[in-house]
């Protein structure tokens, strides 16, 4: 008796599930998506929106990896994940056939190494890590570089990041390194340099690298630019500095996992995000740049000329986007244990 | 009636049973599993069996990673159980109505999730947060002291989510305390200290050693406490897990850890166990008084 009576739910769960028209799982980063946007697609497709978020590319691929690519139906890995999703079989192909808004995209963001002619991913936003700068308390003109931060005056005062390749991003460049380099001497003598730095830094935030500035515990340190722009609505002296040596530059891509049961919501959905009017909408809402063009042009005057989101070519070729390390994430991930462990 | 009772326990204990089994002793037998096969990008884990994630844990990064754990674990576990101590031994002395609604009130914090209660510290110790506010309104300072992101901030965060753990323990041994022993040794001619030493000491010496087990384990593995009020700048053993499962994906030697840190449990469990024995042969007490 009793178990039937726990049995008829579980099967009306089933039979509803089975029946719903249609469903989309989206994973996204966290903070990473404006209000409204789901429920306008539901309103237009009729299709429901499950959304879960995460916070690192670490723990996205974790899960997919667990569940062989099944469970989600889009997902929003940044370039170097891309690669390293695609050659392990997790993504599937996209049908470009149903990707109308494709056309919309800056041709410069496609047909990277990452992904040849885009066939498993499509560009959502981009952006980059530089310095961020409390104003307020410290003058602008005073920091331009990333070695700045290694100024012995800023003894616990700094912000970084708490992602292992961001942080040694800045002491390969310092170092005149490339940022993806798999060069055991270069990853080790970019240890050495930031085992100078570590006195420097305060605290670790990769949740909302914004909020100790915002709270009036840092005034220096890394930060992504989107994260300056949603701050300056509250804090106007906040600002972003693109680094000398060269910011950091990620691009994020919607993709599809090999196991996705709703291929074809999924194609829907991420026709949806093409669209020039939503587009413009995130890029707005979330402070980073939208790789979407007819977006772009729909951008106020005041949004599309802000270096801080659209930073000017010469910025970008000076800077670097990461692409994957393959092993060398081990040896980097191993002197990051040490780092923090200060031995 | 009987027939009936029976069926009704061991349905129960079966139930309890098949729940341990499925949640418990399957998920640990499957760690202990991974800690002996060899990592493998692909696929996780993959033959041939090994016991390389244990030599591994001899490194001595590692072991810097556990002694830093132990550190902060053993001096919460010595603040909570130098102020426990005196809390519940006043608490003790209320009328049972009144201890029970101090209880309760010590108590209903923790009904909030201690995340979220971690999170509030943070905007209290804040440059701009209320103690250096109250501080400089005083003019205590001069300008806003660092507590945050230090390993002060560290200290008190696990203190205070730890602290019930530590009282609850302590108030149950206040309560089996046998007052009359305690007028007996005054009769004899024991002072105050020695009544504290040799009489309130050993007889509360199951809740001293249970609160501070019970304070101390979590307190290994609370690694958000110090990710956040602690500013993420040390590596605990919960990070060191963590970061093997979802950063380097290492699985075999984050079982070896999770492993390692069961075993240092059970230790401490066992060495409850042994400690309580010796205790009730030396008082030569009955069970009851060492619940």
């Amino acid at each position: 008796m009793k178990l039937r009576s726990l049995l008829v739910p579980v099967l009306l769960a089933c039979s509803v599930t089975a029946q719903a028209a249609e469903k989309l799982v989206f994973y996204n980063w966290s903070e990473y998506l404006p209000e409204g946007v789901l429920e306008q697609f539901t309103k237009e497709t009729g299709i429901e929106v499950d959304y879960t978020t995460f916070e690192s590319n670490e723990v996205m691929y974790s899960k997919l990896k667990l569940q062989k690519g099944k469970g989600y139906d889009v997902v929003v890995p940044s370039t170097y994940y891309i690669a390293k999703m695609r050659a392990e079989g997790l993504l599937q192909p996209l049908d470009k056939s149903k990707l109308s808004g494709l056309k919309n995209l800056n041709p410069a963001l496609l047909d990277k190494p990452y992904d040849p002619e885009n066939q498993y991913s499509v560009p959502y936003m981009w952006g980059s890590t530089g310095i961020g700068i409390n104003t307020e308390a410290l003058a602008k003109g005073s920091i331009t570089r990333w070695a700045d931060l290694w100024d012995a005056k800023w003894k616990n005062k700094l912000l970084l990041t708490d992602d292992v390749r961001e942080v040694f991003h800045m002491a390969l460049k310092i170092n005149g390194h490339s940022a993806n380099t798999t060069n055991p001497d270069e990853i080790r003598q970019a240890y050495e340099k930031l085992q100078q730095l570590m006195p420097n830094v305060l605290v670790f935030n990769s949740d909302a690298p914004r909020e100790p500035y915002m709270a009036g515990d840092v005034d220096l340190g890394m930060i992504w630019n989107g994260e300056v722009i949603m701050a300056q609505e509250e804090m106007p002296d906040l600002d972003y500095i693109y680094p000398k040596e060269g910011a950091i530059f990620w691009v994020d891509s919607f993709a599809i996992p090999a196991g996705s049961t709703n291929v074809e919501a999924a194609h829907k959905f991420i026709n949806f995000m093409l669209r020039p009017d939503i587009a413009k909408l995130c890029s707005e809402e979330i402070g980073y740049a939208t790789p979407n063009l007819k977006g772009y042009e729909l951008l106020d005057e005041n949004v599309r000329s802000n270096k801080i989101i659209f930073p000017d070519a010469d910025t970008v070729a000076n800077g670097e986007f990461q692409t994957d390390v393959g092993d060398a994430l081990k040896l980097y991930n191993d002197y990051w244990e040490k780092l923090k462990t200060g031995k | 009636m009987k027939p009936r009772f029976e069926l009704f326990r061991s349905t129960i204990i079966l139930i309890t049973l098949f729940w341990l089994g499925l949640f418990v002793l399957a998920p640990h037998v499957m760690v202990l599993i991974t800690s002996v096969l060899s990592p493998d990008p692909n696929n996780l884990a993959v033959w041939p069996l090994n016991l390389n994630s244990y030599v591994n844990l001899w490194d001595s990064l590692y072991l810097n990673v556990f002694l830093d754990s132990l550190y902060l674990s053993l001096l919460a576990t010595g603040i909570c159980l130098l102020l426990g101590y005196p809390f519940a031994f006043i608490l003790s002395r209320f009328s049972p109505l009144l201890r029970s609604i101090l209880l309760f009130m010590m108590v209903v914090p923790f009904w909030t999730n201690s995340l979220i209660r971690t999170y509030a510290i943070k905007l209290l110790m804040g440059k701009k947060g209320l103690f250096n506010d109250v501080l400089l309104g005083v003019g205590i300072i001069d300008e806003p002291l660092q507590i945050l992101y230090t390993e002060f901030a560290v200290i008190f965060g696990l203190v205070y989510i730890l602290f019930p753990f530590m009282v609850l323990p302590l108030i149950s041994s206040f309560d089996k305390l046998d007052r009359s022993l305690l007028e007996a040794a005054r009769d004899l001619g024991a002072n105050g200290w020695h009544r504290f030493w040799r009489i309130i000491v050993p007889l509360t010496s199951p809740g001293i050693i249970a609160g501070c087990l019970i304070v101390f384990l979590p307190a290994m593995g609370m690694f958000y406490v110090a990710d956040l009020l602690g500013g993420a700048k040390n590596i605990l053993l919960g990070n060191l897990i963590k970061n093997q499962f979802l950063v380097v994906r290492d699985w075999p030697f984050g079982s070896a850890l999770s492993v390692s840190l069961i075993v240092l449990m059970a230790l401490l469990l066992w060495f409850y166990f042994k400690a309580n024995q010796y205790i009730q042969r030396k008082g030569g007490l009955d069970d009851d008084t060492l619940k």
